[in-house]
């Protein structure tokens, strides 16, 4: 027979305007499907970031400052960080190597990691192997109880203490 | 009564042929309409090109990847039905497999050796494709999709890594997401949202079960299908050129249905439109000389590769015990602590420079394999090893392949505690 449908479709609707308004409608369609599309997978971005966490707290106390006596470094395991008390300052250093996240231990020097030989200073600034910057510093204060508080979600720069 | 005793004589044989609509074939006609009627043979053409079951061509190697994926799936589920993704009872229930389950140590091994048995597989399967031009069009697509199918490969057997919950996996899982996190700019968030919290823990565990034993093998299993689809679609599995012989295409008076001739056939003969597909045409049957029916030799030679697929696996399994080292504990790493081998090449690469080692060098190699057929656009030296035209891009391949063999092998063997170089022996 031979008809073809579509060049038909075509003129009919030039002719009478009507693919101007249907290309709108098509276009209108299209965009607020793709908007939907791109919120629901927003929203799945949303639900899979959780907005709490079961593991240890970023957040926590570590006993009173006189718990740390001058000149002591001392790390606390579960948090990976390591209390360091120089005179009356205090401060927090983390033990997350930054290398592949393996935690540091303490060494003459400084810090050693033990899975790919990273060496870092009393500081925690690089001082060989393959870690590509220096130990995070977190922010330290005293809860109104006089007990130390770290919160590891705020990182201060390198040296910096609390006075107690 | 006579009707009732026909009936009940009758019985076998009309259960069966009613399930399987198709004799045993003896002829040509009954061949073809095997492939046709059963669920399970129909994803294969009637007939295939004779290269296609050379052996010393495919080497079987897609085929053993997708059986090895088979051998996963059933091995998972069982495992599935003991396994608990909890910090506390994971790896209890891993020395319950041993311990109390009957045949938990065979499955167990069976799983693990598949695992990596896969990962090799389909890379090699991807160097087979490579070397023989395979990926030249129209096969540009199904190339692409065969690179994520081996990225995702590489990602299901990362995610099925940490469930044991020993030593081994906390500090594959560790390193191997720090790897992660060196993306630029989306690096950390990336390595929290896999995580499910800054430190691999419960969170991490139940994310990477989840990813494991559902979305992965899902989407995996989408993409074999469509990978499978498009061999066919693109004209069977690739060839020299020479060998194709092209249907000449008549045009017939209007209104009368289109016809196309199979010059090489017989020039007399026309056949109807119902042969005609687009694209490569592989349904008319234009080269008689050169194809044979499915039914029985592409299935005996999938059988052969299944055969071997097992009985190596089960050699293996029964051999090797999958490792198993003391439970997970955060505060001890090991050292050195390293990434399971088929990541080592990053993380070698990884200790001279972390972002080129972990995310800029692999980033770059993923783009470039995706890329490679619509860079390479001479249509020559497809369906050949090692083909005179190709030499530059085989040589460049190969040479990409060896220097990141080496990086896996120092990493495998030539590491010691803080990753000094050791020697072996």
């Amino acid at each position: 027979m031979g008809i073809n449908l579509r060049k038909n479709v075509r003129s009919n609707e030039e002719e009478t305007g009507l693919a101007t308004r249907r290309r709108l409608l098509a276009w209108l369609t299209g965009i607020s499907l793709s908007g939907s599309g791109l919120l629901s997978a927003f929203s799945n971005f949303v639900f899979f970031k959780p907005r709490a966490t079961y593991g240890a707290p970023q957040r926590f106390t570590a006993g009173l400052p006189t718990d740390y006596p001058e000149g002591t470094r001392i790390t606390l395991d579960a948090q990976r960080v390591c209390m360091v008390r120089d005179g009356n300052k205090l401060g927090a250093i983390s033990t997350t190597c930054t290398h592949l996240g393996c935690t540091v231990g303490l060494s003459d020097t400084g810090f050693a990691c033990p899975c790919h030989g990273s060496l870092y200073d009393q500081d925690g600034k690089v001082t060989g192997g393959p870690a590509p910057r220096a130990l995070s510093w977190y922010k330290v204060s005293l809860a109104p109880n006089g007990e130390v508080e770290v919160d590891k979600n705020v990182e201060v720069d390198s040296g910096t203490y609390l006075n107690v | 009564m006579s009707t009732l005793t026909r009936t009940l004589k009758g019985l076998p044989g009309n259960i069966w042929a009613s399930i399987f609509r198709n004799p045993l074939p003896q002829n040509d006609v009954e061949r073809s309409a095997t492939s046709f009627t059963n669920f399970f043979l129909h994803i294969h053409p009637v007939k295939v090109h004779k290269n296609t079951l050379r052996p010393i061509y495919t080497l079987g190697l897609g085929l053993f990847s997708l059986f090895l994926f088979v051998m996963l799936v059933l091995t998972g589920i069982l495992l599935m039905f003991y396994y608990v993704p909890s910090t506390a009872q994971a790896y209890n229930r891993m020395l319950d497999l041993r311990g109390s389950v009957a045949f938990g140590t065979v499955l167990r091994n069976m799983h693990r050796w598949s695992a990596h048995g896969m990962v090799a597989m389909v890379f090699l399967h991807l160097c087979r494709v490579y070397f023989t031009g395979s990926y030249k069009r129209p096969r540009e697509f199904n190339w692409v999709i065969g690179v994520i199918l081996f990225l995702l490969t590489l990602f299901l057997s990362f995610t099925g890594y940490l469930l044991p919950w020993d030593q081994l996996a906390f500090w594959a899982i560790t390193v191997g997401t720090s790897i992660a996190g060196y993306a630029p700019v989306i690096g950390q968030q990336l390595r929290f949202l896999l995580l499910g919290d800054v430190n691999v823990g419960q969170e991490a565990l139940l994310r990477f079960y989840v990813l494991h034993v559902a979305v992965l093998p899902a989407i995996l299993t989408l993409l074999i299908s469509i990978h499978f689809w498009r061999i066919r679609k693109d004209g069977g599995l690739s060839r020299p050129v020479e060998s194709e012989t092209r249907p000449a295409l008549v045009v017939s008076q209007p209104g009368a249905p289109v016809t196309v001739k199979a010059v090489a056939l017989d020039p007399s003969k026309t056949y109807g439109l119902q042969g005609l597909v687009r694209g490569p045409l592989v349904k008319t049957g234009n080269v008689p000389d050169q194809s044979v029916f499915s039914w029985p030799n592409l299935l005996l030679a999938e059988l052969f590769v299944f055969v071997v697929t097992l009985s190596l696996i089960l050699v293996l399994a029964l051999l090797f015990n999958a490792p198993l080292e003391e439970p997970a504990n955060a505060l001890h790493p090991p050292n050195p602590a390293k990434a399971p081998w088929y990541f080592l090449g990053l993380q070698e690469m990884v200790s001279y420079s972390a972002f080129w080692g972990g995310v800029g060098v692999p980033g770059i190699y993923v783009l470039l394999l995706m890329l490679t057929p619509y860079l390479d656009r001479t249509p020559k030296g497809v369906g050949k090893w090692f083909s005179k035209e190709r030499l530059l891009a085989n040589t460049v391949f190969l040479t990409f392949v060896l220097v990141n063999l080496g990086f896996i092998i120092i990493g495998t063997f030539f590491r010691g505690p803080n990753w000094s170089f050791v020697t072996p022996w």
